[in-house]
């Protein structure tokens, strides 16, 4: 049966390298899971969950994003950071989130400021629910 | 004539600074150990971030993102150059300088403006005492982080865009080994991609145009900050094989002295032996 090369490639380092069954991750469009023989596929990531199949065990991931291309069963995420589930602080994940929410309420809607604090608080909600799948 | 005394504080004071030479020369070993691993892991990234913007960008019509497209009548040009903040380091900071300078001497008459955009203390003493065209500066810089490393793109990014600059040149020292690192002078804006990569008809979500607007951005900031850390640890591995240097010549320099010092010593010895001698004769004869 065919398999899948996937990677996993951060600033910080080479973070998965291995052939797996399948790979499932959230794009600007939404949910999508590739198989071997998948088309030529390139598209950007969201924040949140990336998960791969090996041999009917799971991997889950959390990312802030990225691109994701797809090139003869070749899979390669080139992420701005991404973190295996078992590697999550949640602790310091809810707290980023309560931080996050009090700033929110606290500066105008339109500001940059709101944007940047709405991504954070997308991120820690990520990685909150990733964390509890391990 | 240098008195015995004079040549014994010589030889201390060059001892005391082979001590000096040598411990920068670990301190920056260690340094450069650390910086390299950080080079290696930013390697890996930058290397699959230009593959995969090859590949995209091959097949992109150079008008969907100003970025790409290049200008038929360049009048004025940009370069970046990265330096050290420090010096002690051999020719690593004269070596930009100086290809900088010499870019400047041969390209003149063809362009209308040639100025630089600095990050780093040396080359920006180098350059401002040749009368160059400074634009911006960035010294002192303790740590690389992302925001710095952003500034600096999206300054870059400007200054293309808004047609201050037609063509921006990005010149910094590669790391090869810790003995041997190179000046790289190349072009940086509007991004080449590699002729050898292939274009690949992909199936794009969203359409490709609103990719390459995510992409081009990612890519300068990523080859930006690949060439500050470059830069970093050649800066470590220069100052390293310097310091290796002066600690042998320091060396070589006291078994010189100390070779002087004896025969100096061993030349006032006789002397007063033989006024001694000489003395004793005198008061015998009488």
């Amino acid at each position: 049966m065919n398999v899948l090369n996937f990677e996993i490639i951060t600033p910080e380092k080479v973070l998965v390298r291995e052939e797996v069954d399948m790979v499932e991750a959230k794009g600007v469009f939404g949910e999508f899971g590739i198989l071997p023989g998948h088309a030529k596929f390139l598209t950007i990531l969201e924040i949140g969950e990336v998960r791969y199949m090996k041999g009917g065990k799971t991997t889950h991931l959390a990312t802030s994003g990225g691109f994701a291309e797809v090139l003869d069963d070749t899979v390669m995420f080139l992420l701005d950071t991404a973190e295996l589930a078992e590697e999550i602080d949640i602790e310091r994940a809810k707290r980023a989130e309560q931080r996050v929410e009090a700033a929110l309420k606290e500066i105008p809607t339109d500001s940059s400021e709101y944007k940047k604090y709405e991504l954070a608080l997308l991120r820690a909600i990520a990685r909150i629910s990733i964390a509890s799948k391990k | 004539m240098a008195t015995l005394r004079d040549i014994k504080r010589k030889i201390g004071s060059i001892n005391s600074t082979q001590t000096i030479t040598r411990t920068m020369k670990m301190v920056s070993a260690s340094k450069l150990r650390r910086a390299q691993e950080e080079l290696e892991k930013i390697r890996n990234y930058v290397v699959k971030m230009e593959q995969l913007a090859g590949r995209v960008l091959q097949k992109t019509p150079e008008n969907i993102h100003p970025l790409l497209a290049e200008r038929e009548d360049i009048k004025k040009v940009l370069i970046f150059s990265i330096s050290s903040d420090r010096g002690l380091c051999g020719a690593f900071n004269i070596n930009i300088g100086l290809h900088v300078e010499n870019f400047i001497a041969q390209n003149s008459s063809f362009h209308e403006r040639i100025a630089v955009y600095l990050y780093g203390r040396k080359a920006k003493d180098y350059l401002q005492r040749r009368k160059a065209d400074i634009v911006k500066e960035w010294l002192d810089i303790k740590k690389i982080n992302q925001t710095i490393v952003d500034t600096i793109a999206s300054d870059l990014i400007e200054f293309y865009t808004s047609g201050a600059f037609d063509k921006i040149y990005l010149a910094y020292t590669r790391f090869h080994s810790p003995v041997k690192q190179t000046v790289v002078f190349d072009e940086f804006l509007p991004i080449k991609t590699a002729e050898e990569s292939q274009g690949i008809d992909y199936l794009c979500e969203p359409e490709r145009n609103k990719i390459v607007e995510v992409l081009i951005p990612k890519y300068v900031s990523t080859k930006i900050y690949n060439a500050l850390v470059e830069s970093q640890t050649s800066e470590h591995a220069a100052r390293m094989s310097a310091m290796e240097n002066a600690t042998s010549n320091c060396g070589e320099v006291v078994r010189y002295l100390t070779l002087i010092y004896n025969k100096r010593r061993q030349e006032s010895i006789t002397n007063e032996m033989m006024d001694i001698v000489g003395g004793a004769e005198a008061l015998r004869g009488t």
